[in-house]
């Protein structure tokens, strides 16, 4: 099986060219043979990746360890959902992984199109064959070919990192791709219009849900890599700006900026041109995030001179990329020409082009941030970093900003807001976020960045909220339904609009959740069993815990454990007991030898707070291991990490927003802006025929 | 043995998948659809949708009188004249099965244009309104709908 | 034109601010990434070098971890990725990563003291799933 794998990856190069010569060529002498041909072909090299990526897998399973890729991620003991995931657990993998996932897609969006968009067809599919087709020659040229032998068969493998045996850290990549390539479906769109000349808000329209779905699945996948950080570093915390994170919040930023950009673009025909620029640059950014990803370039010193080979071919490619689509652009500027101005710097138009400014501020400095070692060393020849503390110095103020966009969007007017417009509309917002920052000031809260952040938390839900309640008021009056339905109706009528309103209520979450972190609490202790200590919460209450005792068991090779030592801990919160937690030290056979145990932690959630414990060290592993049971003394780090779970909470809620946003609405005439179409509701647009009565006399209106 | 065998019948079905067409001469489509919109007549739709939104805004009390009026006048003008647009594009074009479209279109522009006269500043209201647009002030009751 | 033109004013100003925050980000938090190789040579030509905090990335040298019992007290030793024969001494503070292993390669932050010694405020490791197996290393 793997041995055809293999073959089935050499055999998808030559029917991708073919893919990518044929589209081109039957788009632009409308030949329709020729353009079925080369949808064909998509779906031909989907399933020549699938048998190579099963080959893998079979690999895996197999304990095939003449594989070096088998040999250097698995071993005979490892679980076998680890073996399975195995195809993702390296660089090699996940490039033959992301190329599946691509084929997968292509192929969805080809046979979706199989009778419609005719026009844009031929070229979508070219261009995806394109991007295929490089993955295709990397996998196979740059020396990262998942089939390379060994030479020798190993008589075991060396295992899989034990910090990757965790449930989020197997789902982590995967959901990230499905980002990453799902983006490229709106790109191929956005070059297939700007080769036919359709350059109105067509692409835009129909490639709406693969927008959405891609942001979605990326916005869930950083936040998968968060929550692996916050469980298995054991540190406690989930962002560090570190390259990698950062390579993958670049394309989430501009995907978000592109997102709300489109809107303009549908309603007001204006920025065209920043659309296109927005959709190449989140596109050459997923590119970029999957090859910083899963090469080195970026932690090592003077990675210039070592230059990898794939690293030039990536490179070349966003290079080439970046031209050719730059070229394009140019060439139809006069067609990309807005069709309205921009009336008043206060309007809704204006808050959209500051998200832009804002979104695409905040990437520039942490591609910069990132990049900048490299760029020093190229300049200077003397590497200089910059760490976590810049990126925040930069991105805390421009995340304030965005987030009272947030609020001030939804309901600020097009074309232009007359003062009367905001004072209706913001008065009452910016009270209460003044109302909510001053009352956290008296009840002690002082943190002024944490107290900015709240408050325009404040003020960003109460507008969205007014907007909901406003909302079904209305629609209660002129249907004469019942709030409940009214709202059920409402929402249904215009799920974009609403399913974007949760949305920014999620963002409100999280952001609270990061304001949190500034009232962290970080103690640390020596303990022996029996022992209490306590730690007082930011929330106001306090917590008691005893240390039980220790714990210790040998694995003798179980799940490839050496031993494990268990710390137990009892914990009371204001005297009553609300449960018992654990941390570990663990000692793994794949670590080399020498080297320290790793730490599981434990935590305890709830809304308010996190009550998260380390085992930071044991005394006397051994002594303990030996059975003395007078050296159970450890050292015990307690963290209370105040609001952290308002973060997997807003994730959740921003995927119950992006779902309704997403919902399939049944349209009499395909639309695509996702608003309801039958011509009755035209019809109420000008007739608006309100029952009798439930006009409120003019004057008493809001 | 198999293997090669496996790869073969692999190659092979692939290439006749994929050469089909071009040997056969099967085409895929590469015209445009019926039911799917025109430029003209999205902006006629995007046009409507935004007077629609604008009576919901004001009716739930987002916008002022004074606004909601001028932003109406100045929609209402658009939507006109994406209407006639529209009408002009697909008269070109001589769609016979649009005919129901052509009478509800008939229908919303009538009640664009001739529509209820105000008693106090004689401003043309349109049809099904129950509020001059211009004064505000409430319109003769007529039998709705 | 003129209301353009305190809207390109307003683009022009939020842009000016995202410049500034980065220029004076870069200068307030920038460090020096060295070598263990060029953190030797800097601090002999110009001894106030010991003062100034710096990155530095290296490989642990295999069999040199100790951790201080009694205390959270971290130590190690160091060697140039490319020349291995340069090596100093690590002290560390704080809690180690589960990466941490006997052999891994470290980005240190700290500086380096009078006494040869560095002392590492933080510590980062590669990260888990790009470390590349050699052929030495799966012949076993």
């Amino acid at each position: 099986m793997t041995i055809l794998g293999e073959f089935a990856l050499w055999i998808s190069l030559p029917f991708a060219l073919w893919g990518m010569v044929l589209g081109y060529a039957g788009g632009r002498t409308q030949r329709g043979d020729l353009v079925l041909s080369a949808e064909r072909s998509v779906y031909a090299v989907f399933f020549l990746h699938a048998i190579a990526a099963a080959g893998v897998m079979a690999a895996f399973l197999g304990d095939r360890f003449e594989y070096w890729y088998v040999a250097s991620y698995s071993n005979a003991e490892l679980e076998f959902f680890y073996k399975v995931t195995g195809l993702w657990a390296g660089q090699r993998g996940s490039l033959l992984f992301w190329a599946l996932i691509l084929g997968f897609f292509s192929s969805l969006c080809v046979f979706q199109n199989r009778k419609k968009h005719r026009e844009f067809m031929p070229y979508v599919a070219a261009v995806l064959q394109t991007i295929l087709l490089f993955f295709i020659v990397v996998l196979l040229f740059a020396e990262v070919n998942p089939f390379e032998r060994l030479g020798f068969t190993a008589v075991n493998g060396r295992g899989l990192n034990p910090q990757l045996q965790n449930y989020w850290m197997v789902i982590h990549p995967p959901t990230l791709y499905l980002g990453f390539t799902a983006f490229t479906i709106p790109f191929a769109f956005a070059i297939a219009a700007l080769l036919n000349g359709r350059l109105d808000a067509r692409w835009i329209q129909l490639t709406r849900r693969w927008i959405l779905t891609s942001w979605l699945f990326l916005s869930v996948g950083i936040v998968f890599g968060m929550r692996w950080a916050y469980e298995e570093l054991g540190w406690g915390g989930y962002w560090f700006w570190d390259p990698v994170e950062n390579a993958s919040l670049l394309p989430w930023l501009t995907a978000t900026a592109f997102l709300h950009s489109i809107q303009i673009q549908e309603t007001r025909g204006m920025l065209k041109v920043w659309n296109m620029s927005l959709v190449l640059l989140t596109f050459l950014l997923t590119i970029f995030a999957t090859f910083l990803t899963r090469s080195g370039i970026i932690e090592s010193v003077h990675s210039f001179s070592e230059e990898p080979k794939i690293m030039i071919i990536f490179l070349s490619f966003m290079s080439a990329v970046f031209a050719g689509c730059a070229i394009l652009i140019l060439y139809r500027l006069p067609q990309l020409r807005s069709e309205n101005q921009i009336e008043s710097f206060v309007s809704r138009e204006s808050a959209f082009l500051f998200n832009n400014v804002l979104l695409l501020g905040a990437a520039f400095s942490v591609l910069f941030g990132t990049m900048f070692p490299l760029i020093t060393e190229l300049i200077t020849g003397q590497e200089i970093s910059v760490g976590p503390p810049f990126f925040q110095r930069v991105n805390f103020p421009i995340g304030l900003a965005l987030l009272a966009l947030a609020g001030i969007g939804p309901v600020i007017a097009w074309r232009r807001a007359t003062k009367r417009n905001l004072q209706k509309n913001f008065s009452t917002p910016v009270i209460v976020g003044l109302v909510v920052a001053a009352a956290l000031w008296v009840s002690g809260a002082h943190h002024p960045l944490a107290l900015t952040t709240w408050g325009i938390s404040a003020f960003v839900v109460t507008v969205i909220a007014t907007e909901f309640w406003k909302g079904t008021r209305a629609r209660s009056r002129i249907e004469g339904e019942g709030y409940i339905p009214a709202l059920f109706h409402l929402v249904s009528r215009n799920r974009r609009r609403w399913g974007g309103y949760i949305v920014h209520v999620a963002i409100v979450m999280v952001f609270m959740a990061f304001a949190g972190a500034a009232y962290n609490v970080d103690e640390r202790f020596h303990v022996e069993p029996g022992d209490v200590v306590e730690v007082d919460s930011p929330m106001g209450h306090t917590y008691t815990l005893t240390y039980e005792g220790l714990s210790t068991a040998r694995q003798n090779g179980l799940r490839n454990l050496l031993w494990q030592a268990i710390a137990t801990v009892s914990v009371e919160k204001e005297g009553r007991s609300v449960g018992v937690l654990t941390t570990e030290k663990r000692q793994y056979t794949t670590q080399d030898p020498g080297s320290p145990p790793m730490t599981e932690v434990g935590i305890r959630s709830t809304f308010g707070e996190d009550l998260y414990l380390i085992l930071s060290a044991v005394d006397d592993a051994g002594a303990v291991l030996a059975g003395d049971s007078n050296a159970q003394g450890i050292d015990l780090q307690v963290l209370v990490k105040p609001l952290v779970n308002w973060i997997w909470l807003g994730c959740l809620t921003l995927v119950g927003g992006a779902i309704i946003a997403l919902w399939p609405s049944v349209d009499r005439k395909r639309v695509g802006t996702g608003e309801s179409a039958d011509p009755a509701a035209e019809g109420a647009v000008v007739g608006a025929a309100p029952p009798a009565g439930a006009l409120p006399p003019a004057g008493a209106v809001g | 043995m198999t293997l090669y065998l496996g790869v073969a019948l692999i190659v092979a079905a692939v290439l006749l998948f994929i050469l089909q067409p071009v040997v056969k001469g099967l085409h895929a489509s590469l015209e445009r659809e019926d039911d799917e919109l025109t430029e003209t007549e999205a902006r006629k739709r995007i046009a409507l949708l935004s007077l629609r939104d604008v009576e919901y805004d004001f009716l739930a009390g987002k916008l002022d009188e004074q606004d909601y009026r001028s932003l109406k006048s100045e929609l209402t003008a658009e939507a006109l004249a994406a209407l006639e647009a529209d009408e002009a594009a697909r008269a070109m074009r001589g769609h016979p099965e649009d005919q129901d479209i052509e009478a509800e279109i008939a229908r919303i522009r009538s009640g664009l244009r001739s529509g209820l006269v105000c008693d106090e500043c004689g401003f043309s209201n349109e049809h099904g309104s129950r509020f001059c647009s211009s004064c505000g002030e409430a319109l003769a009751d007529r039998a709705l709908g | 034109m003129k209301k353009n033109g305190r809207f390109m004013v307003g683009l022009v100003g939020v842009a000016t601010v995202v410049t500034y925050l980065i220029w004076t980000g870069v200068s307030e938090t920038m460090v020096y990434y060295l070598t263990p190789v060029e953190l030797m040579q800097r601090v002999e030509v110009d001894p106030t070098f010991h003062q100034v905090g710096v990155k530095v990335s290296g490989q642990v040298i295999p069999g040199s971890y100790q951790r201080q019992d009694g205390e959270l007290l971290h130590l190690f030793q160091v060697r140039d990725l490319v020349d291995a024969s340069i090596t100093f001494p690590v002290e560390f503070r704080d809690a180690l990563p589960d990466t941490f292993t006997d052999q891994v390669e470290v980005v240190l932050e700290g500086r380096l003291r009078e006494d040869g010694v560095f002392e590492a405020n933080t510590l980062l490791t590669k990260c888990a799933s790009r470390y590349e197996a050699s052929q030495e290393e799966l012949a076993g």
